[in-house]
């Protein structure tokens, strides 16, 4: 555990420094470009909560990447697993009216059903035809991404709109701030919760994670690995379903054009630098959500293009992952040196 | 007759960056490295071909950029995945986010635009006309007049193909992925081989992103490689690597292309026609999975 904080903190670190090298090289002003990041993302009014609120698409889709890759199983459909959900909330939100009290969790559900729907497909084919998950997510993910696109330009469009866009969906579906946070906070916490029950409380959660450390071991310990597989795609894919819903329901109330943004990729990273671990999902997803919120700041004050952002996850990701392995031969190395000059 | 050498242009055209890309990552495949960085490889590639090619107003430097950037990466990879033991899944998802969030930050500090770089000041990759071959009728408007960057694609496929199957290095390549204890014990580091695939991986996807940007269109835009790496990928695994297999399942996924631009002339919306060549992917692996289970049902006989 606290090995794992410091080569957090350290990788982070790294990154950091490795970002202000590149800002000095272009003759920006790292300590004041890094105060305004921060400054944006967690000191202000109300920016602690917009914060919180970004985090939750990141937080969900890590969850489902997390979920998947402990269990053995390469869901890489984030991306469209989020847009089919946030589809479904959209064409719920347009065509229902439920009084608020049904209507959110009405909505939440079909966001999840979106999201399961969509990995569902990719399930099906790798039990009925034994097509590879992991390119075939890949390619949904494409296909998602266009087929929203039509919906939202043809059938969905909002004819009063200037660029690809729905009408807003109906008032009592909104999730609104309740002081300055916003309710998808307590959802997102309350599935990463629900996933750390399920995963370190219930059988199913244990079978999955036993799959994905050794698969033929659950097999023989009598664990149904085919139909687990089923399962795990449909609860990472709601997951991922359910992050593109809170985008609608908290952020702009319609299916606009690039909605998913780069949520669903950074959770995949989120995953890979968390190694699969929920609570570490969770942290890693603020502390992404901190980057990408403090940005946009950053760029109005300090004139760096906020697009720096993506290029420091990515080297958090790396510095992170690189030095946790590379700790870990080195361990594995001195120990068997020790071994080794015991038995001589 | 219009219609078909236009498919078939297209189809070629389509073909191009995938089958690039495709033999890059059939060197890494035989390796044994999972390398899935070729769609960030492509994208750096196109990147700094526009960057090249814009700045000094010719196209050769826009390629041998585009070849440049294209290994950086393959470089970053190999201090990562090779060097430091990085899981190379890792390494290949963040190197491609990497990708896209460097080209973007770049895209808008030197040319100061979001989303799309068009310039008349980009110079494309010339067109090769072949003299006579050019007067063959039908099959001569194929075989002379296109990109440079495609005759340098049929080329790489052969020579792959050799350097694979016929010489020292390809056995020493193939039996780092096959049996890596095998030819550490013969005195080839199989490090140092895999290096050497992924940096021969980069000079090809560099060559693919160039097409992409130069070639294919005359412009850059944001993650303009669009999936064409992850389709490359796919190719490979559908055919095991073999480049003459690639290059005409290439074809398959440049008809793919080719027949999604024709259908949007007959009124089928383009984010449909779009998608045609990722369910021509799912299509192909259907078929590469039914072939799989029967030759197993076979092993099992």
């Amino acid at each position: 555990m606290i090995q794992k904080s410091i080569n957090g903190i350290l990788g982070i670190f790294t990154a950091l420094l490795i970002g202000a090298v590149m800002m000095l090289a272009q003759g920006f002003d790292p300590l004041a470009t890094y105060q305004s990041l921060f400054d944006f993302s967690l000191f202000r009014s109300s920016s602690l909560a917009t914060t919180l609120k970004n985090a939750v698409p990141l937080v969900l889709t890590g969850l489902s990447a997390s979920m998947a890759f402990a269990s053995g199983v390469i869901n890489l459909g984030q991306p469209g697993q989020l847009l089919i959900g946030a589809l479904f909330v959209t064409l719920g939100g347009l065509y229902i009216d439920l009084p608020p009290i049904l209507m959110i969790p009405f909505l939440v559900l079909m966001a999840m059903f979106g999201g399961a729907l969509w990995a569902g497909l990719a399930a099906l084919m790798r039990r009925a035809f034994n097509m590879s998950e992991f390119i075939v997510t890949l390619m949904l993910n494409m296909i998602a991404d266009f087929f929203t696109l039509w919906a939202i330009t043809n059938p969905l469009k909002d004819e009063s709109a200037f660029s690809a866009m729905t009408p807003p969906i109906t008032r009592s579906g909104w999730l609104h701030e309740i002081g300055a946070f916003n309710p998808s906070i307590l959802i997102m916490l309350a599935a990463v919760a629900g996933m750390w029950f399920v995963f370190n409380r219930w059988n199913a959660g244990y079978e999955w994670r036993i799959t994905g450390q050794n698969s033929l071991f659950a097999r023989l310990g009598g664990c149904k690995v085919d139909r687990n597989f089923v399962s795990i795609m449909l609860v990472t894919g709601a997951l991922a379903g359910l992050a593109g819903g809170m985008v609608v329901m908290a952020g702009p109330h319609r299916f606009l054009r690039g909605l998913g943004a780069n949520y669903a990729w950074d959770g995949v990273m989120i995953a890979i630098v968390a190694n699969s671990g929920l609570i570490a999902t969770l942290l890693y997803g603020l502390f992404f959500s901190i980057f990408q919120t403090g940005a946009l700041g950053m760029e109005l004050i300090t004139n760096v293009p906020s697009e720096i952002i993506v290029v420091l996850q990515a080297v958090t990701v790396l510095v992170i992952v690189a030095s946790r392995e590379y700790l870990n031969i080195t361990l594995d190395r001195l120990a068997a040196k020790r071994r080794a000059r015991e038995r001589f | 007759m219009t219609i078909l050498s236009g498919l078939l242009r297209g189809m070629i055209s389509g073909a191009t960056p995938i089958l690039l890309a495709a033999l890059g990552g059939s060197f890494t495949f035989y390796a044994g490295v999972f390398n899935i960085a070729m769609e960030g490889m492509m994208l750096t590639g196109a990147f700094f071909a526009v960057l090249g090619s814009y700045y000094s107003g010719s196209w050769l430097v826009g390629v041998l950029l585009a070849v440049l950037g294209s290994l950086l990466l393959a470089l970053i990879f190999i201090l990562f995945a090779v060097v430091l033991k990085t899981d190379e899944f890792v390494t290949g998802i963040a190197l491609n986010l990497f990708a896209v969030g460097a080209t973007t930050y770049l895209l808008r500090q030197i040319f100061q635009v979001k989303g799309v770089f068009t310039h008349p000041g980009i110079h494309p990759i010339p067109e090769i006309h072949i003299p006579l071959v050019e007067d063959i009728p039908f099959l001569g408007q194929f075989l002379s007049g296109q990109n440079l960057i495609v005759y340098v694609a049929v080329l790489a496929t052969l020579i792959s193909f050799y350097i694979i199957f016929r010489t020292p290095f390809g056995l020493r390549l193939r039996a780092a992925g096959y049996n890596p204890a095998c030819l550490v014990s013969s005195g080839v580091p199989t490090n140092h081989i895999r290096a050497y695939s992924l940096l021969i991986c980069g000079v090809l996807c560099g060559l693919a992103g160039a097409f992409l940007s130069l070639g294919y269109v005359n412009l850059f835009s944001e993650n303009m490689s669009a999936g064409r790496g992850w389709i490359s990928l796919a190719a490979i695994i559908l055919v095991n690597g073999n480049p003459l297999g690639l290059a005409l399942i290439s074809l398959l996924f440049g008809l793919s292309d080719g027949l999604g631009l024709l259908l949007q002339s007959y009124q089928v919306p383009a984010q449909f026609t779009s998608m045609v060549p990722y369910l021509a992917t799912l299509v192909a692996l259907f078929f590469y999975a039914r072939r799989g289970r029967r030759k197993k049902r076979f092993e099992v006989i």
